[in-house]
């Protein structure tokens, strides 16, 4: 205990600072700034050089830099999509940083983005899968939105909308069920994935609620529900939103 | 019996001695000018400048000399009010300087943990006023330029209390983020003399404010 206050005061004054205005503000470093003027007063970042991040001393989360040529591509389908959503709104959701980077992972496991409603920031992997790409850009918001409402997405109440034989995994990793293609049948689920949770799931509806141009409801009475779940959730949350369809 | 005759000095050596003193004169001046490192900073007198509104005005003085400070009650009421009633009881006299980042930024404010008289290095930062916290105001556009002025927080928002900053550089991430508070009208190359440590967190020794005062 003597001992103690001498090396807690010893480590605090060794701990090199990083006098680095984005890391202090979101804890991620190496980033820099990619575009911060927006409309909706979003704040794209990048990163320069790769990070890892994590709770504890094994950093589990890893993302990498990349060349000047993709990401001025990505950032403008990126932000494409994200200008849908309203200053007001994104304040709402808490989201105000977008972290761009690529070969983002969790555990080893490649993921398309990690949303952090603390921080308001949503690390993209720009190099994730190229053919949905747009669609996993609104799925990662939705998580967001659904870790800033918890109760309004109730994952209890989501269950129910599924047959009463139907069971989630345990987590979204938990299987290979991964497929994003969108079923032609869908028989309560609009992808493989959606059938990993019931997050997932909710994200799926709410990524093809704001993505696809064509009418994706196709008479499925369990996607009919939760389609009016995703919606009305929304509506609570701000009742000028909109989606690209059934609006 | 021997006699010592008078050497006489030649040339070359009153040439070295005149160098040596000429030395000697140049490095104490360089001792006193590197120590004295405000003498090259212009100190203002409030009392010299006229200001609109009086009451929005603070004297912020360091070891350099007055730093005034305009606030922005119509930006941010609460945050203000919370400043000038610390300021009006003089809460912040002798609070640290406990985080200086070069050319960057200076903060203040902490006075649980940050007083000259209870200066606690592994706590100053974390502490509080006693007044509790007070909601962040962060929706009027407002660009933290260099001299601006704001309430500090933790890392979650609403939790601004008595501790203040002041950016040394423009800062555009800052913009809704921070609470301004007000702006630096006069003396912030003053600001540039606080004691930092390069690359570390604490300022081992910091300097203090010596007083905060309203000009109401």
């Amino acid at each position: 205990m003597i001992l103690f206050r001498p090396i807690l005061l010893f480590l605090i004054l060794i701990t090199p600072l990083k006098a680095n205005t984005i890391y202090n503000l979101i804890k991620i470093p190496n980033l820099e700034i990619y575009e911060i003027n927006n409309e909706n007063k979003l704040r794209y970042l990048y990163a320069a050089k790769p990070f890892k991040l994590g709770v504890s001393i094994k950093k589990n989360i890893h993302c990498f830099d990349s060349d000047k040529k993709t990401l001025d591509k990505k950032y403008k389908i990126i932000n494409k999509n994200l200008n849908r959503y309203s200053s007001e709104f994104l304040k709402k959701i808490g989201l105000r940083y977008i972290v761009l980077c690529e070969d983002l992972s969790i555990e080893n496991i490649n993921t398309a983005g990690i949303p952090n409603n603390i921080t308001r920031t949503l690390i993209l992997d720009i190099k994730f899968n190229e053919v949905y790409f747009e669609r996993a850009i609104h799925h990662e918001v939705f998580h967001i939105i659904k870790d800033s409402y918890k109760k309004l997405f109730n994952e209890v109440n989501w269950e129910s909308l599924n047959k009463k034989n139907f069971k989630y995994s345990e987590c979204s990793t938990c299987n290979n069920k991964w497929n994003l293609d969108t079923y032609t049948k869908t028989k309560g689920f609009f992808t493989e994935y959606s059938k990993s949770t019931a997050s997932e799931d909710m994200a799926e509806v709410f990524s093809h609620l704001m993505f696809y141009q064509h009418k994706i409801y196709n008479g499925d009475p369990i996607i009919k529900k939760k389609i009016r779940f995703i919606k009305k959730s929304i509506s609570k949350i701000d009742s000028s939103f909109k989606f690209l369809n059934y609006d | 019996m021997i006699s010592i005759n008078k050497i006489k000095i030649t040339k070359s050596e009153k040439i070295t001695l005149v160098f040596i003193i000429l030395l000697g004169v140049f490095t104490l001046g360089s001792l006193l000018i590197i120590k004295n490192k405000c003498l090259f900073i212009k100190n203002y007198d409030p009392d010299d400048i006229q200001f609109e509104k009086r009451e929005n005005i603070a004297v912020l003085n360091v070891k350099c000399g007055n730093v005034i400070i305009e606030l922005y009650p119509d930006i941010s009421p609460n945050a203000v009010e919370r400043f000038k009633t610390l300021t009006r009881s003089s809460a912040y006299d002798d609070a640290a300087f406990h985080r200086v980042i070069e050319n960057k930024l200076i903060q203040t404010g902490d006075l649980e943990f940050g007083k000259r008289e209870n200066l606690n290095y592994g706590k100053v930062g974390t502490g509080k006023s006693g007044l509790g916290l007070i909601k962040s105001e962060i929706d009027t556009d407002f660009k933290f330029k260099r001299g601006s002025v704001g309430l500090a927080r933790t890392f979650q928002m609403d939790t601004e209390d008595s501790q203040f900053f002041i950016i040394l550089q423009d800062e555009p991430l800052f913009e809704g983020e921070y609470t301004p508070i007000g702006k630096v009208l006069y003396g912030i190359e003053v600001l540039e003399k606080i004691k930092f440590m390069p690359k570390f967190h604490i300022v081992p020794r910091p300097d203090f404010i010596n007083s905060l005062k309203l000009l109401e």
